[in-house]
């Protein structure tokens, strides 16, 4: 791909964790995780809080009376603890623990109407860079001197940047979505959460990542694997000259499992699934890990030996893990409000605020406040934004009718507010990003049901199978006005279900392509439980964790094109495991 | 189906008690999966490619494994900023096509095999057998399918070539066992994380100081490596550094950096926390002087390199030019003078039996050596990173060349490796490049240290001069520049004479009226290259040890750039040198955009005796 930077988006949504944990979850051994220490029990503000004051009332009163003049300044202290545990192949490939400390600052000059962020052509603004390390001591005076030296940095790239807009020609010109502000005014948040923090027992993860990679080694079609397990624990302290006074924290683990294989025309296929809970005590058990895992292997197993498909156009199920993504690609991302002022952007959905743009039957909404839908944990869950707005529920999309965008502190004509969506990854500059976002449906059916109504249109349409779409990896979404409006979303588990009743077959290598205003009409009905994916989101503003939950989906039409594949052959010699030749005997 | 996986498995079960059967008394089964993987991949690794009759064979294959155990610990005016510890294993898998005389290396292109999983990257640290099995086959399988591919765009380039050279791709050597116990990594008794807060808290004695960083960096490493000759090694090795940066801004906004370093072959040896202070101090002090020192003046006249600063000089000047290797053949034009800009080619290549340094000099590489006058050397070894014996090696006699320091790859001069070879993982693995180790300068004819600065300064006087320049210290910007930004500024301020810019960091003028001294500060050095050491117009009777990291980032190593290495991006080297008075240095005075200085005054820092 030769595109211009910042055009493609590449997303790697990793995936999902589904049933198998909330089905076997509850019957479980006790767990390798020693526990989230108990917060304190009455949670005090962090004393780096008054070194951090100090500096910022110091900064903006010389800062402020510059030309440029600063009018905001905000500092964000995070604090990551995080435990990694790695295993491959039946072996450990690592385990540690290290604790960091990063400062970011934010200074803006000019004015909430027109600041150094503002945007006049397809560049991005110059920034002053992502941030510098803070000590991990708690050390006022230290702490200081960053500070100090990442505010003058900051300003600087800010006063730059709003001299190059003030007098370029090119802000005259403005476009009708150019006239919202450039930064919204929002009401100061202060809040003191506990101080967040874990300890862990690695030596037990270490035996587990082992055992679960060694059980992959059983298979010939499974190359290489990984498995990961990583606890963080993160706590963020805000402080701006609005008056934000923030102090929260979240722990979160994950334990991903990870193959690859190769098919025997050389395509690479890998498959993945992860699992992500917030309490120890949910920690998955060795049978669920152990069914996700015999899950991988087959599908692995299936996939190398399965054909190709060919390119076709026709109806298709989506199952909800599936549906999920899809809908995070193909709608979450367009609903994202800064896409709808940059000029560069296609704006799919802009203009068609108050017009339908999905079936009736169909409303989505973007939750961050939620922590779990059902028993799953929400990994876009979070208490504020990275620009300290606190979250909210925002309804997307009520019955078929566009109402909202996911909105940063960016406004945009009509929107003057955040919802609480700014998010970055850490060193970068916030974006209204997608958080826990949820579809729901008001024409259900059992799943049994709709896979029925799959197979009559099919019949319908004439053609010989329609697609059963089971895991989807996230893909390419152009937003860009330079690219043509469309999405490729990688699907990794496909059927062709037959319309004679033959067994479903499994296929390989094919890409839904599509445009996305088109894709969304299509949908004719859903299914009657709602599927949980949790992965990390990325684009501009780097990799953010979001969840995405859907029901089952049926659509009318959909299109299939073949996936690139790789030159490289499969393996000359068998895995060793799997040599019946005698080892470097005489051939 | 069924039952043919199940025989997998009770196959799969039966090598793995089999090779635990004859399991090593230390559990480590790094080297008999490399030796079983070897053997299968000897025999039955092939390619059939289309138009040829015979199926193409690797005829070398060689597997590397470094064990790796690291500490770093990072504290800034006396707070600690991280302190981490890992432990990984790193593989690398090289293989070969043709024969000794014309292979599959040394050919760099701009297209390539581009495999899904690659031929290095970490493996598992439990040292088991069946792991190492399964990674060793998917990197042979991709090495030797990268080899392949190259080698036919190798052969195809050739075939452009009006006259091919007739120097062979790969030495011959005698396979080597050599096995050393394997030993735990021995972190003393030291508190590492309060010493680095201790020795960093020195420098808030400094306010102006704006950014400071000590690093401690502790590694242990088991290295192994396995040839399809018959080469079977497992050695050990270690050495433990403490690097520090810090950087203020002068007056008029000129940046300026200093640095400190010790570099030690165990962490038991490391200096204490009131040497490291002590050093931390004069690097502070110094960087003060130079913060209020005038701008260094355009100067060409005599230049007296005191020997603290004459040995990272040489360090700098010669390590490309001692390098007896051919250079890679490039298809691309672009790499060819980006190599040479760099200074990667060696000037001494061609010139043996010339003379290259002045008549009664004489330079030695000897890996052997561990200590000089009872200062430790660091860049001693046994065996070279391609299983070759180190050997002594002298260089230049007389100021005559004798030698050049060989690896692997032949050159012009000489055919085979004279067991240095030499490479961290950093740089590619596959490829050691002949590297100095324990670097000796002498003369026969050395000059009293106040005899020295004698005949200086009447060279000064001479040229009618109002002062001259001498240099105490030379920059390791790698360590002295605290952001990449930074560094790559510098790389872009040499333009196209990184192979000859020097950079001085402390620098007097000299005043032989009275003899006083003022400190100047942006000084550099250019047009100063290995031709130029053959001027040396008197060797003092002094010397100085350093040791010193040598950048093995790819496209550095083997360059000029190549002795501004961190312990984390290096290899271990030390330089013994002697002060050498030159009668003619072109220095260019300070240039470059100033910075702007902060809006605000620096924030209190208070200073500690101790934390």
């Amino acid at each position: 791909l030769n595109l211009p930077i910042g055009a493609v988006r590449q997303r790697r949504l990793h995936r999902r964790i589904f049933a198998a944990t909330t089905l076997l979850g509850a019957t479980l051994l006790a767990l390798p995780l020693r526990s989230a220490d108990p917060p304190d029990a009455t949670p005090k503000a962090s004393p780096l809080f008054d070194a951090m004051k100090t500096e910022l009332d110091r900064s903006m009163k010389t800062l402020g009376e510059q030309d440029p003049a600063a009018y905001y300044i905000g500092y964000t202290l995070t604090d990551s603890q995080r435990a990694t545990v790695s295993g491959s192949n039946g072996a450990l490939l690592s385990s540690d623990e290290a604790r960091n400390r990063w400062l970011e600052v934010s200074v803006r000059t000019g004015s909430y109407e027109l600041d150094d962020t503002h945007k006049v052509d397809s560049r991005t603004p110059p920034n002053g860079g992502p941030g510098t390390n803070a000590p991990l001591d708690d050390d006022p005076e230290v702490l200081r001197r960053a500070i100090w030296l990442e505010t003058d940095k900051q300003y600087r790239a800010a006063a730059e940047a709003l001299i190059k807009i003030k007098t370029g020609k090119e802000v005259k010109v403005q476009t009708e979505e150019g006239r919202a502000p450039d930064f919204s005014r929002e009401k100061p948040e202060t809040y003191t959460g506990p101080w967040v923090s874990f300890t862990l027992d690695r030596k037990p993860w270490e035996q587990k990542v082992r055992d679960y990679t060694r059980y992959f080694r059983q298979s010939t079609a499974v190359i290489n694997s990984i498995v990961t397990f990583t606890a963080n624990a993160e706590n963020i302290m805000q402080l701006n000259t609005e008056g934000t006074h923030l102090q929260f924290g979240q722990i979160r683990y994950r334990l991903e499992l990870f193959i690859q294989g190769k098919a025997s025309d050389g395509m690479d296929i890998d498959r993945y699934y992860n699992f992500d809970w917030v309490n120890p005590s949910e920690a998955p058990s060795d049978k669920a890990v152990y069914a996700a895992a015999a899950q991988l292997r087959k599908e692995m197993e299936g996939l190398v030996a399965s054909p190709l498909n060919d390119p076709t156009v026709g109806p298709a199920l989506l199952t909800g893990r599936a549906a999920a993504v899809f809908f995070h690609e193909v709608f979450g991302h367009r609903a994202e409000g800064h896409r709808q002022k940059d000029v560069n952007e296609g704006q799919t959905f802009a203009k068609k605020v108050g017009e339908p743009i999905l079936p009736e039957f169909l409303s989505i909404v973007d939750d961050t406040t939620m922590k779990k839908l059902g028993n799953q944990d929400l990994l876009g869950y979070y208490q504020f934004d990275d620009e300290g707005v606190a979250a909210q529920r925002v309804v997307l999309v009520d019955h078929g009718v566009l109402k909202n965008f996911e909105m940063s502190r960016s406004p945009l004509e009509g929107f003057p507010h955040s919802n609480g969506h700014g998010r970055r990854q850490i060193g970068a500059t916030p974006v209204s990003r997608q958080g826990n976002l949820i579809v729901e449906s008001s024409k259900m059916v059992t799943n049994a049901q709709l896979r029925a109504k799959l197979i009559e249109l099919v019949k319908q349409q004439g053609k010989p199978y329609g697609l059963l779409i089971d895991d989807i990896a996230g893909g390419f979404t152009f937003t860009g006005r330079g690219q043509p409006q469309a999405f490729q979303v990688q699907p990794l588990v496909v059927y062709k279900v037959f319309a004679d009743g033959r067994p479903d077959e499994l296929v390989r290598g094919v890409d839904i392509v599509g445009t996305p205003l088109a894709a969304l009409t299509k949908i004719v009905a859903t299914g009657d439980t709602t599927e949980v994916f949790n992965g990390y989101c990325g684009a501009e503003s780097g990799s953010v964790p979001v969840s995405a939950a859907s029901p089952a989906i049926l659509t009318s039409e959909l299109e299939v094109q073949k996936k690139e594949t790789s030159t490289d052959r499969p393996p000359i010699l068998p895995p060793p495991a799997h040599d019946d030749a005698k080892s470097g005997g005489l051939q | 189906m069924r039952i043919l996986r199940l025989a997998a498995l009770i196959f799969a079960l039966s090598t793995a008690s089999a090779a635990l059967a004859q399991a090593p008394a230390d559990n480590d089964h790094t080297l008999s999966a490399m030796r079983d993987e070897m053997a299968r991949s000897k025999t039955r690794l092939e390619l059939q490619i289309p138009q040829a009759d015979q199926p193409v064979r690797p005829f070398f294959v060689e597997y590397r494994l470094l064990d790796l155990d690291v500490r770093e610990i990072v504290a800034e005016f006396g707070a600690l900023v991280s302190s981490n510890r890992s432990r990984i294993r790193q593989m690398s898998v090289s293989a070969r096509v043709g024969d000794y005389k014309l292979d599959s290396s040394n050919f760099i292109s701009e297209e390539g095999f581009r495999g899904f999983i690659g031929s290095t990257g970490d493996v598992g640290i439990d040292r088991d057998y069946d792991s190492l099995r399964q990674d060793l086959w998917i990197a042979t399988d991709q090495a030797f399918k990268e080899a392949v591919e190259t080698y036919s765009r190798k052969q195809a380039y050739l075939s452009s070539l009006a006259r091919p050279s007739d120097i062979d791709d790969f030495a011959k050597v005698e396979p080597v066992q050599h096995i050393d116990p394997l030993v735990p990594s021995d972190w003393s008794n030291r508190n590492w994380e309060q010493e680095a807060r201790d020795t960093s808290t020195a420098l808030r004695a400094f306010p102006q100081i704006y950014e400071s960083r000590v690093t401690y960096y502790l590694v242990y490493m088991t290295e192994y490596l396995l040839t399809s000759e018959g080469t079977e090694i497992r050695a050990n090795h270690c050495f433990a550094a403490i690097e520090a940066g810090m950087n203020t801004l002068a007056a008029d906004g000129m940046q300026v950096s200093h640095y400190y370093s010790s570099y030690a072959p165990r962490p038991a040896d490391l200096p204490n926390v009131d040497t490291v202070r002590k050093g931390l101090n004069v690097a502070g002090r110094e960087l003060m002087g130079m913060r209020e020192a005038s701008t260094a003046p355009d100067y060409t006249g005599p230049v007296l390199f005191e020997a603290r600063a004459a040995a990272p000089l040489l360090a700098q000047v010669l390590s490309p030019s001692l390098s007896g290797a051919r250079p890679p053949l490039a298809f691309q034009q672009v790499v060819d003078q980006l190599m040479n800009s760099l200074g990667a080619r060696s000037e001494w290549s061609g010139k043996v039996g010339a003379r290259v340094l002045p008549l009664k000099v004489s330079l030695v590489d000897d890996p052997f050596a561990k200590d000089y006058k009872g200062t430790p050397l660091i860049g001693g070894y046994s065996i070279d990173e391609e299983g070759v014996p180190a050997q002594k090696v002298s260089l230049v006699e007389d100021g005559k060349l004798q030698n050049l320091l060989m690896s692997r790859r032949p050159g012009p001069d000489f055919g085979k490796s004279n067991g240095h070879g030499r490479s961290t993982f950093l740089n590619d693995p596959s490829d050691p490049k002949p590297t100095m180790s324990n670097l000796f300068f002498t003369s026969s004819e050395t000059v009293p240290r106040d005899d020295l600065k004698k005949k200086f300064l009447d060279a000064c006087r001479s040229e009618k001069l109002d002062y001259c320049l001498v240099v105490r210290q030379m920059d390791n910007p790698s360590i002295s520049l605290m952001h990449q930004e930074d560094f790559q500024e510098l790389l872009a301020s040499f333009g196209g004479n990184a192979a000859t810019d020097r950079l001085p960091l402390v620098v007097y003028k000299i005043f032989p009226q009275d003899g006083h001294e003022e400190l100047v500060r942006g000084a550099r050095i250019t047009g100063f290259s290995p031709r130029t050491l053959r001027n040396i117009s008197a060797i003092g009777d002094d010397d100085f040890v350093y040791n010193y990291m040598q950048s093995q980032v790819v496209g550095l190593s083997g360059t000029a750039l190549g002795a501004f290495g961190t312990a984390q991006s290096g290899l271990p080297a030390s330089v013994v040198a002697p002060s050498l008075l030159f009668e003619e240095v072109e220095v260019r005075g300070a240039r470059g955009e100033p910075k702007r200085l902060p809006l605000l005054p620096e924030p209190p820092m208070t200073p500690k005796a101790n934390n």
